[in-house]
């Protein structure tokens, strides 16, 4: 039996900013993940994160994820692959099935960081090949380089629906419609709305009834549904479909937690009861990450610090002093994340109308994925001013803020805050360098210079498809619900590594359609 | 006495449904209608119905169709699917060959 002071099971963003903390503070650590690739989630998460620098917001996750993998590494902590923990037992010991032996482990403290499942529904021929998980579409699009389908029907309108749809456009699939029982786009505006403008459309209050096909799937039904979810006869709808993605939800792998004894709570799955600092009710026994309730990437790597530092108190190598510094700031860390209207306490509330500015959301933005013009002007990031100037289309209190850090010229505000919508100064002294395009992790911020020339408006806007359009170049411009709006012609598109692969796709449209052109499509053939 | 406990409580006859034939449990190909069935032949519980069909024993143990399981047997009985205890979760939490399980690491 081999001896750690921790074990950590689960090498995702959770369990290693757990292991980070404790071998930081000189303990030795041992992590566990059933996976050939350490990382959990990280590694194929392409998108750019939200939050603040100390979240380390606008960083596309896979590289937060090699972050963590080399702090482990240097710091000594041992990362076992393809090791896949059958069991905790009593006194802090763990099953460990790797390389074809049941090995035994025993720690100080264990830190359970599974993770979590995806949920399913099932329906007519759900079990056909073809019905997968977003998740299942994202790794296969994103670790392994193969395409899930041609044509994808998306279940499921939350973030990860969401973000996983503009992954499968990056990759160069279709995707036919974002579907969702909910009336309302679960997931952040910002994220429906890039995936809006392509031409996606959204389709609340429906739901999936029937995949087609015998072998595999060919087709989808979706019908409408009523108030309480049932479908409406006669609403039936067809789509050529090879792949319908599942993105309803997840669920904690808890098993662990439960087999070891610690108190178990029902909060959307079964999940451990903890106190402040991660511990369960077994003593020595810690949970950080979805394991402990379904969050996102970034609140897990603030649960996993908070576990690892109280893991590290714990066992003698942080005094109490240290410790409840450093637990205040991380505390505090993780308080900023959960705030605005996406925030654990608000989840599922479809009765929020207005901002915290008190302003009025967006109903277009809720109902169809994207803000209608004339929505717009009331929020604080879009002014209209001479010469080039951003246009912020954020118009949800979301925890983020690296626009304002974007601007080295003061022209946008958010405040400490970070849930605040971000301001446009009335007089801003843009210089049109783009740099707040390229940071905003929502793709919302547009650069529009309606004094371009005699008859034209320039619109800059945040491009992530390959390959990048050419300058001079005739395309289509289209609106924010992806329908062509007037032809567009690519002044010029520029990217730096400090963009990190967000271009700056420039377009000249006319004039009248300097707040209306939001993305752009090269003419067919 | 806990609702879910409470066997003299009438849930009602047995009502056929159109999608009784939904597979649900897919590794041990278990229906919709068989677990609504189960449930009305007295089965009120995860346990009981894991046991009664093997609904959740196969490879993933209960990984995909625990929660639908949960949902199913709650709707019969009338009740909401968190007022229903959940599977008791045992050692071994992924299937583990025999060989591999007798063969304990020399560590």
């Amino acid at each position: 039996m081999k001896r750690y002071e921790l074990l950590v099971v689960g090498a995702g963003p959770a369990g290693l900013s757990a292991a980070i903390e404790a071998a930081r503070l000189g303990m030795k650590v041992a992590v566990f993940d059933e996976n050939s690739r350490p990382g959990g989630q990280l590694f194929k998460q392409i998108h750019k994160f939200f939050g603040s620098k100390e979240h380390k917001a606008k960083i596309r996750g896979y590289r937060i994820g090699a972050e963590l993998l080399s702090e482990a590494e240097r710091l000594g902590v041992e990362v076992h692959l393809n090791a896949v923990v059958t069991g905790i037992f009593e006194f802090m010991e763990i099953n460990v099935m790797e390389n074809g032996e049941l090995c035994h482990y025993k720690g100080n403290a264990v830190l359970v960081a599974a993770g979590a499942r995806e949920n399913m529904i099932p329906f007519e021929g759900w079990t056909l090949p073809g019905v997968i998980g977003a998740g299942a579409a994202q790794t296969m699009m994103n670790l392994h380089g193969v395409r899930p389908g041609q044509r994808v029907l998306m279940v499921g309108s939350g973030n990860v629906g969401l973000v996983v749809s503009y992954q499968l456009l990056q990759a160069g699939i279709q995707v036919a419609a974002i579907i969702d029982a909910a009336p309302q786009v679960g997931g952040y505006g910002v994220h429906a709305s890039k995936v809006a403008r392509t031409g996606v459309p959204f389709l609340l209050s429906h739901t999936i009834i029937k995949a087609e096909g015998t072998e595999r799937v060919t087709g989808a039904v979706i019908a409408k549904v009523d108030e309480k979810f049932r479908p409406i006869a006669g609403t039936e709808q067809h789509f050529d479909v090879d792949t319908i993605c599942m993105a309803v939800g997840l669920s904690p792998m808890s098993q662990l937690l439960a087999m070891a004894g610690c108190r178990m709570e029902e909060r959307r799955g079964t999940v451990p009861v903890l106190n402040e600092y991660g511990e369960t009710s077994v003593a020595g026994i810690f949970a950080a990450g979805d394991v402990a309730g379904i969050e996102e990437a970034s609140s897990a790597m603030l649960t996993g610090r908070i576990a690892g530092t109280a893991i590290a108190r714990k066992l003698g190598y942080l005094d109490e002093e240290t410790f409840s510094g450093e637990y205040q700031a991380l505390k505090e860390a993780l308080s900023r994340l959960h705030e605005g209207m996406f925030s654990p306490e608000n989840r599922g509330r479809r009765d929020l109308t207005e901002t915290d500015e008190g302003i009025p959301l967006s109903q277009s933005l809720l109902k169809n994925g994207y803000i209608e013009k004339e929505e717009l002007t009331r929020f604080p990031g879009v002014v209209k001013q001479k010469g080039i100037h951003p246009v912020i289309e954020c118009t949800q209190n979301i925890p983020c803020n690296p626009c304002q850090d974007a601007c080295k010229f003061g022209c946008i505000a958010v405040g400490s805050r970070i849930t605040k919508l971000p301001e446009v100064a009335k007089d801003s002294r843009c210089t049109g360098c783009g740099m707040c395009v390229a940071s905003c992790s929502g793709q919302a911020i547009f650069l529009v210079n309606e004094d371009y020339d005699e008859t034209g408006a320039s619109v800059t806007l945040p491009y992530e498809f390959f390959p990048y359009p050419k300058a001079g170049e005739r395309g289509l411009a289209l609106g924010r619900d992806g329908r062509p709006v007037c032809e567009a012609e690519v002044i010029s598109v520029k990217s730096s590594p400090v963009m990190d692969q967000t271009a700056l796709l420039t377009i000249r449209v006319p004039k009248e359609m300097a707040m209306t052109a939001r993305f752009y499509r090269a003419k067919e053939g | 006495m806990s609702i879910y406990l409470d066997r003299s409580r009438s849930i009602g006859e047995f009502v056929p449904e159109p999608d009784d034939g939904l597979i649900i449990c897919r590794c041990e190909e278990i229906t919709k209608g068989e677990i609504r069935q189960a449930v009305h032949e007295g089965m009120w519980t995860m346990t009981e119905v894991k046991r009664f069909l093997r609904a959740g024993m196969g490879l993933c143990q209960g990984q995909t169709c625990g929660r639908i399981v949960k949902g199913i047997i709650a709707k019969e009985l009338g009740l909401e699917a968190a007022e229903l205890p959940g599977n008791v979760d045992r050692a071994p939490a992924r299937p583990i060959e025999l060989t591999i399980l007798g063969n304990e690491g020399e560590q």
